[in-house]
């Protein structure tokens, strides 16, 4: 019988106790492996919210916040001015147009109230959105909302008749001119089909088409279609991930000026700082430059990054909570052996008479702690897989509550104006939070669990040294 | 050649001091079955341990085949435990989960033989000591107590060592296990050139040694008979006493 065998036969020896110790054992470690897979799945959250948050800052016209409208749209020169803040990286025109359909513009019925402005333009750029219409038709229903909001857009329904229903209302499409090739929050386009504009600051005739808009309209790369009666060139499609976002067109900003004859106008500049630790400061700096009275500079994404702050307490509380329940399965292991050890002080006694080596009998103890957390640790990942997505859920939940209650509502809602849409883009901060995905993945359970048998290892070598100066003699001498 | 030097083991209690081992001198040949006789308490068990380097003298000295116990590192002890010393506990001490045939197993294991082996190795030695076949693999704790004395006795032939420490061997085992316990012993002796030191329970064993020892409150006598009269001396040089030479034997120092 070697070892190994003699270890798993005394782990096995009192039955109902090794029951006992394997379920405090599989209780601990599988708190432990639960908590590190939601540290995992809460870490790989916080770098993808990280990359999120980037150093985007947002200058919109001062006043274009809300409903209200008003003040002065934003210039070319403005963004000289902010390119010349320090520590700004780059800047970014757009124009905004709101597209409308020319066979719902030219109906006598819509007449009026297309495009609509105001209710249902989702945020600042709204109020700086130019209007043209297009032979494009939008990819997406109004729907509930859309149409509520586009009923009460101008009022025309309410004429002298009072008793007209309002027709259906179509979508308008969201035409940004761009100064590069990035999204109005900043983030480079994903372009699926063709090529990009080329140059962004001179006319092009070219457009970049979200993938459903160019699908319900049949366009493919090099296909033309019309805005304010002037063709554009299909030279690529885009997903920007949301069915919203892809009812959406890019022209060059040159491009969008010209077709809203207000050259020289932006209406929101994107801004980025060269590092995140420069972001706030970035911004006072071009609040200053630009005037508050002028422009508003917001942090597009700073909901998100309190999210991140936010999780990241959730990944510390994970970290601290494993390598406590790790701790403890050590503690338990020291305390269990070191019981065995006394009680078998005279076994260990005759062993050693009859010639074993200390090291030989240290390492059964050790063997006989493995076989143990061994057990221990089949049991607690098995209660890991079913536990960890409730404690991360129950964790974030808790935490990402205090993050939401943080956020301002409508904070960041510059440059979208997509109507049927509920909220801005960041009006899924919670779910972003609570779309943690805790799945006790093998490789995380693998470390964990390599993790558990090191403090297994140093738990029974204690107890195991111990053993060593156990001299025959004292418990022989009962004899 | 075992040589035993002026061996003295001390205890303290409260403020006694107890000798339960005093000066104590004696040699043995290889090869030679002796015993050794005494009262309950005389010392008997804790002169087998200094032999058997379960315990260390507090003064005097242990030599077998010329190598010096006294002095010797624990991993040094150990080996000569394992290698040369082969016991039988007076309460067998065996490893009570594990079967016959594993505890027999259990110093080859420790002297690095190989697995098969060392099985074939306990299997003939469990034979030797009549244990059946059967009750190779049972646990030990479920064996009478003559056949876990069996199992004790195998286990300590396991490496073939060249001392024999035993404590009753035949105690638990009727009287012709026992018989076949002293022959087997006696041929160990004889054929093996095994040194045997064996405490027996009764004197019938003692009187089939070669050369039997008397303890007394720490001392050590050697018994001879002679033209039928039986003579004790005292021998602290570990020179077989002459006839005659009878000494009284030391006390307690308190």
């Amino acid at each position: 019988m070697s070892v190994l065998a003699r270890s798993v036969g005394n782990a096995f020896r009192n039955k109902i106790r090794t029951a006992a110790i394997v379920a405090v054992l599989a209780v601990a470690i599988g708190l432990a492996l639960a908590m590190l897979v939601a540290n995992q799945a809460v870490a790989a959250k916080v770098q993808e919210l990280n990359a999120s948050v980037g150093t985007v800052l947002t200058v919109n016209p001062a006043g274009g916040q809300g409903f209200e409208g008003g003040g002065e749209p934003l210039t070319q020169e403005q963004a000289a001015t902010a390119a010349a803040v320090p520590n700004v990286a780059s800047v970014v025109g757009t124009k905004a147009l709101r597209l409308g359909t020319e066979t719902a513009t030219t109906s006598g019925t819509n007449a009026g109230r297309t495009p609509p402005t105001g209710p249902g333009g989702g945020g600042p750029g709204g109020q700086s959105a130019a209007a043209a219409t297009t032979s494009l038709q939008a990819a997406i229903d109004a729907g509930t909302l859309g149409n509520r909001n586009g009923a009460g857009g101008t009022g025309t329904n309410t004429g002298t008749t009072g008793t007209q229903t309002a027709p259906a209302f179509s979508l308008p499409i969201t035409a940004t001119g761009i100064g590069a090739e990035v999204d109005s929050t900043g983030k480079a386009l994903t372009i699926i089909d063709g090529t990009g504009l080329g140059d962004y600051s001179a006319t092009t005739g070219k457009a970049l088409l979200g993938t459903t808009l160019a699908e319900k309209n049949g366009l493919t790369v090099g296909s033309t279609f019309t805005i304010n009666s002037q063709a554009f060139t299909v030279a690529g499609t885009f997903d920007s991930g949301t069915a919203f976002g892809n009812n959406a067109l890019y022209l060059s900003l040159a491009d969008a000026q010209h077709l809203a004859a207000l050259p020289g106008e932006l209406s929101s500049m994107i801004v980025t700082v060269d590092s995140m630790e420069n972001v706030e400061s970035t911004k006072t700096a071009l609040e200053n430059a630009l005037g508050t009275d002028k422009a508003d500079v917001t942090q597009g994404q700073r909901n998100l990054e309190t999210a991140a702050s936010s999780l990241n307490s959730v990944k510390g509380i994970s970290l601290i909570a494993f390598v406590a329940a790790l701790a403890t399965a050590g503690i338990i292991i020291l305390l269990i052996m070191v019981m065995l050890v006394r009680e078998r002080r005279r076994e260990i006694g005759v062993l050693k008479a009859i010639g074993a080596r200390n090291r030989t009998i240290g390492l059964q103890f050790v063997l006989e702690a493995l076989v143990l957390v061994a057990l221990g640790s089949t049991v607690g990942a098995a209660v890991a897989s079913f536990a960890s997505g409730g404690i991360a859920s129950a964790l974030i939940s808790s935490n990402s509550a205090t993050a939401a209650a943080a956020t301002p509502r409508g904070a960041g809602m510059g440059g979208g104006f997509p109507g049927g849409a509920q909220g801005g883009p960041f009006s899924g901060t919670t779910q972003l939070l609570t779309s943690v995905s805790a799945n006790a993945s093998p490789p995380v359970i693998a470390a964990g669990i390599a993790a558990v048998f090191g403090v297994a290892i140093i738990g029974a070598l204690v107890p195991a040294l111990l053993t060593a100066r156990i001299r025959p003699i004292e418990v022989l001498r009962g004899e | 050649m075992i040589v035993v030097k002026d061996l003295v083991r001390q205890f303290k209690s409260g403020d006694r001091t107890i000798k339960p081992v005093n000066r104590v001198s004696f040699g043995l040949e290889r090869g030679t079955l002796a015993s050794i006789v005494g009262k309950s308490g005389s010392g008997k068990s804790t002169l087998l341990s200094l032999l058997g380097a379960l315990d260390k003298p507090t003064s005097g000295d242990v030599v077998v085949d010329g190598m010096s116990l006294a002095g010797l590192p624990d991993g040094k002890l150990t080996e000569y435990r394992r290698r040369d010393i082969g016991f039988v506990f007076q309460q067998f001490n065996l490893i009570p989960n594990l079967s016959a045939v594993d505890n027999v197993m259990l110093p080859i294991e420790f002297a690095g033989v190989r697995k098969v082996a060392r099985r074939q190795r306990a299997g003939e030695l469990l034979e030797q000591v009549q244990l059946s076949q059967d009750k190779h693999g049972r646990r030990v704790n479920r064996l009478s107590g003559g056949e876990q004395q069996r199992v004790a006795i195998a286990r300590a032939l396991a490496n073939e060592p060249k001392l024999i420490l035993a404590d009753e061997p035949t105690g638990n085992l009727d009287e012709q296990t026992g018989e076949h316990i002293v022959e087997l012993l006696k041929s160990l002796s004889r054929d093996h050139n095994t040194t045997i030191l064996v405490v027996p329970h009764d004197r019938g064993l003692a009187n089939k040694t070669d050369r039997r020892f008397r303890l007394q409150q720490g001392r050590l006598s050697e018994e001879t008979v002679r033209g039928g009269v039986r003579e004790t001396s005292l021998d602290s040089e570990g020179v077989p006493a002459q006839a005659g030479t009878a000494a009284s034997v030391g006390g307690c120092a308190g």
